[in-house]
């Protein structure tokens, strides 16, 4: 075992921790509303819409995040390249930065995700809720937002808290796109000294202490949301 | 587009892919018996009186919960001979499919640790006292009371729990296994990386029809096993 090699890869590890936080967080922030809108679209019925959610759903849970990542990253390429060829647009589709690939990946899986988890959400709402909120004068939006809302995001934080840590543990297959996150930075560290067991503790070290500390917040966060809560829920 | 992307290539893969589905199913299968056996003790740990066995098998949930499957693989790859060394023993020629065992076996029991621990709470313990009560041993009332009505709770989450095996397991050709996507890979190489795409819809649509297939068997076995349920919720 080399010490000195485990103690410095460990900030090489750690230095990769910004970007794989980004990836999380852009995910994030495209999946939770699109995830809202399309799971609302599941339990209204909406036509079309919502048997492409269904499909939607049902491929992302079915298959590995791998395979996803690498039917993205092998078709975007070509797709693009076709579109930048007929509209003359002259930007070598190679020189993208792959972190935008990571966005497009990460965003998609999660979408999927979080539109079940919404969904099961809003079903333990009761439907006298809504109606009891039309009935006192509020509109459907209003309803959504004061009184849906509150109630299904206590219900649905813990699954939100699971698809979060999952999402910081799947940015680790980055490398595929070849993205510089956590475990590739510090792979390539070790690639010099064949020092693999040291790297792969650093990677592992650097996991623990990143998703016990979003565990920790969400579970913080929870306690705040849940005086939204219903006394007898 | 059709100079980049060739429809038969994805027909042509399927056949070639789903034979080396055994070596996926070998490697996913025994660390679901493994994995539920060492999750059954972790289970017996988490609700056991002592303190300590409580502790450590929370930590080592926690610590399970919070690594990625390829670092652990990894690892698991890299670590156990190393460990081994010093012990005088040589695990390098060993087969890489034992390594993909021993991580997913790893992994599944903290997951089934859960599962058994909540499916077990569930059940309500008077059951249990009813059942002792009328003169059954605690053994017969575990294995003729508790555990039918547990299974059935454990059920969904166990199927779920399996979904998401196999498809870490997707992960397993990392570190040199040739199950059906290391065969993929191995494809994608001798055709010099041409049709790479049409291969992974091919190995995209093997997973998504083995997962339908799962969730449809466990949804039946739901269906079968909670006949006997209704009349005791009524109680």
């Amino acid at each position: 075992m080399n010490y000195q090699f485990l103690l410095e890869t460990f900030f090489v590890a750690l230095s990769g921790v910004p970007i794989a936080l980004l990836v999380t967080i852009v995910a994030l922030l495209v999946a939770l509303p699109l995830g809202f809108l399309l799971a609302l679209t599941r339990i209204n019925k909406i036509p079309v819409i919502h048997h492409f959610a269904k499909i939607y759903v049902s491929f992302v849970r079915g298959t590995p995040i791998i395979i996803q990542i690498f039917i993205i990253y092998s078709s975007l390429p070509l797709l693009l390249k076709i579109i930048f060829e007929k509209y003359n647009i002259a930007y070598d589709i190679y020189k993208i930065n792959p972190i935008w690939y990571a966005f497009i990946v990460f965003a998609f899986s999660t979408t999927a995700i979080l539109i079940e988890v919404f969904r099961s959400a809003l079903g333990t709402i009761e439907k006298g809720q809504l109606e009891a909120a039309h009935a006192v004068g509020l509109t459907t939006f209003q309803a959504y937002r004061r009184i849906i809302i509150p109630q299904a995001l206590v219900v649905a934080m813990p699954n939100i808290c699971t698809a979060t840590v999952n999402l910081i543990k799947a940015t680790s297959l980055g490398y595929a796109m070849s993205l510089p996150e956590i475990t590739l930075k510090a792979k390539v560290a070790a690639n010099v000294g064949y020092n693999y067991v040291e790297a792969y503790i650093d990677i592992f070290i650097v996991y623990l202490i990143l998703c016990s500390t979003v565990e920790y917040i969400f579970k913080r966060y929870e306690k705040h949301l849940s005086k939204f809560k219903v006394a007898n829920a | 587009m059709d100079k980049y992307f060739d429809a038969s290539y994805i027909w042509n893969a399927i056949p070639v892919l789903l034979p080396f589905l055994k070596v996926t199913f070998l490697v996913a299968g025994s660390s679901i018996v493994l994995g539920t056996l060492f999750g059954l003790l972790l289970a017996v740990a988490k609700l056991s009186s002592l303190k300590i066995l409580q502790r450590l098998a929370n930590l080592y949930t926690t610590i399970m919960r919070c690594t990625p499957s390829i670092v652990l693989l990894f690892l698991v790859y890299y670590g156990v001979p190393a460990l081994a060394e010093n012990f005088g023993l040589n695990l390098h020629s060993i087969e890489t499919a034992f390594f993909v065992v021993v991580t997913f076996t790893l992994q599944f029991a903290a997951i089934m640790s859960e599962v058994i621990r909540s499916a077990y709470l569930a059940v309500n313990k008077g059951q249990f006292e009813a059942a002792v009560s009328v003169g059954l041993t605690p053994f017969q009332a575990y294995r003729r009371i508790i555990f039918p009505q547990a299974l059935v709770i454990a059920l969904p989450n166990f199927g779920n729990g399996m979904i998401a095996l196999l498809q870490e397991g997707a992960l397993a050709y990392t570190i040199g296994l040739i199950d059906i996507v290391g065969k993929a890979n191995l494809i994608i190489a001798s055709n010099i990386n041409a049709h790479a795409l049409e291969i992974f819809i091919a190995l995209a649509i093997v997973y998504w029809v083995l997962s339908i297939i799962i969730e449809k068997f466990f949804t039946m076995l739901e269906k079968f096993f909670s006949k006997g349920k209704r009349t005791l919720e009524t109680t």
